[in-house]
Formats: C-alpha cells, structure tokens, sequence
C-alpha cells in the first residue's frame, strides 16, 4: 500500500490557488499532478528583477509532500533566469527550503513561491553561483540528487 | 494434501496478484486455503485478490472468516474467544478482540470496510476503518495513510447517503403538507358554496378562503426553500483548526509535536520517517514524541459528522 498523499494534497492546493494567490504570484498551468508551471515577479522596486517575470517549473513525486518538489526556473524568450549567487545560469536553484534536509511536508507550492519571491527582493548581488559556468556545463544531475553545500546563509 | 504446499501456492499467487492477474492469483490461494484451511492470513490474500475483482460478499465471508481464525489462534495472548461468526448476520464483533501487536489482522478490516462501502452498508464501512486505524495507529503500521484516507472515504460517503435520504424524507413531507392543505382548501370551498345565500357573497367568500389557502401553501414551500437554499450554500473551506498541515485532510486522529502544533498521525508518522524533525521548528522530534490531542479529534469528529462533505473536499 504506498502512501498516496501526492495526488489529494495536490489538488487541494489546487482548489485554494484557484481562489487567489499572493501578488505577484500567478499559476500559468496545472494541468496533471506531475508538473504546474508558475510565474512570479519581485513587487520591489529591486533595479536587478525590476519589470521581469520569471518562470518555475514544479515537478511533484509521488510521495510529495513528504518529499520536497522539484522547483527550477525555466527559460523562455520573455522569461529569463534571474540572476542570484544562489541561482545557477540553467534555472538551478540552490535553496535548502527545497533541499532533503531542509523540506518540510507544511511547506507548499505558495510558501516556496513566496520564499523565492522574498530570496530575490533581498538580494542586492548581481551574479552567478561561483563555478556556475562549469556546474551548468557538466550538470547531468537531477536538481534532487546534487548536494549543495549551503554555503552561505546570509543572501 | 497432494503437491505444493499452501506457501509455495501462495507466494506463487502473490507474484500473479503483482502482475495483475487477480483470477489466477485468487484461484491459487484458494489451493492454498485448501492444503492450509486454518491459516488466516490465506484468507486475507485471497480476499485483496477478491476486492480487485469487486467480488465484495466473498470479501466478506474472506475476512470474517480470518479474524475467527486468528481469535482463536492460540500462539497470542489467552483471550477466550466468545461468539464466533454465524454465516449471514454482521458480526462486526469479532474485529473488537484484542489481538497480539503487530498482527497484520487490520488487513481483513481494511478490506472490511472497503466491501462494505460499495455494497452500501456505511455504518460498517466507517466502523471497519475505524477499528483497522486503531490497529495500524497501535502497531505504526505503515499502511496508516491509506487506512486513514479510507476512514475519510466511508465518512463522506455515509453522509451523503444520510443527506440524500433526509432530502427525500423532506420533500416527501413538503408534498404531503401541500397535499393535506389543497384538500382542507377544497373540503373548505364546498361548504362554503352550500352554505351562503347569495351568489356575490358566495363568491366574495370563496375567494378569501382560496386566497388564504394559497398563502399557507405559499408559505409552506417558502419554508422547505430555505432549507434547500441552506444545503446548497454550507460549502465554505473546512475551518483551518481542522486541517491537516501535511495532507491538507480534515484530521481523523490529531496528534501533537512538543510544540503544541497538532497533524495527522499518518501524516506527521510519515514525514518523522523520513526526518526526525519538527515540521515547523526543524528541532529533533520522534514518534515517541506525539501525543494524542483527544479533545480535536472530537471537535474534528463533531465538525465532520455536520459536515461530511468536508471528509474530501
């Protein structure tokens, strides 16, 4: 008997985004349990997001939220990666919040949202994880699968 | 007792049960009950075989006939078994024994409830999973999730099924209501037609008598409209004291972290599983830990039993 928490929890999130998400946060599709695509913007007046919208891909296993999603920022013509120390040039995010040892099951797809929105406003460095250019090149991992080495808790 | 024995017929009824060809793996624990008849844990294979096929009587007679096996089965502690199943009636009884932890007995009131719902008796479906839940809460059994979504499951579907009778009853009483005062109204205009004189004043007076007739009737409906209004609107999200953190569910067993923050006992058991850690604070926290919250669980049960939709929203 698996656990099925994946399916129910989901769409009961589901339901609670249909009636209204944070600003400048929106849901651009969820269209299975598998994978829901969401735009959000940095409401700040920070010059480095200032007018850009961004877009995250969500992947959910089937033992979500036990375990964290899979949270990366896509790239398209009018949805660039956002730049941050913590944000590598592929849409990799390195944020323990989504990491094994930091999810926790009451986080959901708004709160993460929220805490990338928050992790973008703070931020004041314009650049790129260190050793991004090597990471994006060699990566062949999962987001899931690579240790990060939170390094810096400061940004 | 010729050829394999009832375990090797089992396991190799397991391995078609895992492929998916249920009529093969049941016919196989059928051999297996019948070189072994008093083996209960047969009768379980054989009745999660049977669920798959909707065969929810021989589900029945399947568990029922393991939990009289397994009461008597001698290897646990002495409890002596009284009643023991008569074929037909409802001997949901028998699930109340006491048996040894850890006894995989919750199986055959799992699949209990599961052929009781479809067959539309909600009062043991619900009572089934209850008492499979406490075995599985008891014993930290891994199947707790899915024992408690079907708790939640058989809560819904009995109160739907008490809101469609009690709108039938109602609407039956609103026709009869209506019913009763046309006939009074109709009773009402013949005297009064034999009784006046005069054809105006006959006239003047039937109208009054129709006119506060239609009224009443008016009223009446007005009345059964409301209720039916009301129906429709107590839909509202299921109050947040209520909801699991975890599961989002409305909660069947709440229990409690050191911080005073209550979950779901499937869920937070899960999740501890995984991570020793509180959900909010991250600080170290095990299962010995949790403690049941018994006064939200009755709030939770309350709230559900006026709100059953709520059990799958």
């Amino acid at each position: 008997m698996p656990v099925q928490f994946a399916a129910k929890r989901l769409g009961k999130e589901l339901s609670k985004i249909q009636n209204g998400l944070p600003p400048g946060i929106e849901l651009v599709s969820a269209d299975n349990l598998e994978e829901w695509l969401l735009d959000i913007k940095v409401l700040d007046n920070n010059p480095l997001y200032l007018n850009e919208t961004y877009r995250l891909k969500f992947r959910f296993s089937q033992s979500y939220p036990i375990e964290p999603p899979e949270v990366v920022f896509v790239k398209q013509t009018d949805r660039p990666i956002p730049i941050h120390p913590h944000i590598y040039s592929n849409g990799i995010i390195c944020l323990d919040l989504l990491g094994q040892q930091g999810w926790s099951p009451v986080q959901s797809v708004e709160s993460v949202c929220m805490s990338l929105q928050s992790m973008l406003t703070g931020n004041t460095k314009d650049e790129r994880p260190p050793g991004d250019e090597e990471f994006v090149r060699g990566n062949k991992q999962r987001p899931k699968d690579i240790e990060f080495y939170y390094h810096d808790n400061t940004v | 007792m010729s050829g394999q024995s009832s375990l090797a017929l089992k396991e190799e009824g397991n391995r078609h049960f895992q492929r998916g060809d249920y009529v093969a793996a049941e016919a196989l624990y059928t051999k297996a009950i019948l070189a072994d008849p008093i083996n209960p844990l047969l009768y379980t294979n054989r009745a999660m075989a049977r669920l798959k096929m909707s065969r929810w009587d021989s589900v029945i007679e399947d568990c029922e006939e393991c939990l009289r096996l397994s009461s008597l089965a001698p290897s646990t502690t002495t409890t002596t078994s009284s009643s023991t199943s008569s074929s037909g009636g409802c001997p949901y009884m028998a699930g109340k024994k006491p048996r040894a932890p850890g006894s995989k007995n919750f199986k055959a009131l799992y699949y209990l409830s599961q052929a009781h719902l479809p067959l539309k008796n909600y009062d043991q479906a619900v009572d089934y999973a209850l008492q499979a839940h406490k075995i599985c809460a008891e014993t930290h059994d891994k199947s707790l999730a899915a024992v408690t979504s079907q708790v939640l499951k058989c809560k819904k579907a009995r109160w739907e099924h008490r809101e469609k009778l009690r709108r039938r009853e109602e609407q039956e009483l609103e026709g009869e209501v209506v019913e009763l005062l046309r006939k009074e109204m109709e009773e009402a205009l013949k005297t009064s037609s034999s009784a006046a004189s005069n054809d105006d004043e006959e006239e003047e007076e039937r109208k009054e008598t129709e006119k506060m007739y239609r009224e009443k009737i008016d009223r009446i409906i007005a009345v059964f409209d409301q209720v039916r209004e009301k129906d429709q609107r107590r839909r509202p999200n299921p109050p947040d004291w209520a909801i699991d953190g975890i599961s989002f569910q409305v909660m069947v067993d709440p229990v409690m972290t050191k911080t005073g923050k209550s979950y779901e006992r499937a869920s937070i058991e899960e999740h501890l599983r995984r991570s020793e850690t509180d959900p909010l604070t991250r600080t170290p926290l095990t299962i010995k830990d949790l403690v049941p919250n018994i006064d939200l669980k009755n709030a939770c049960e309350e709230f559900l039993n006026e709100n059953g939709w709520a059990a799958d929203w």
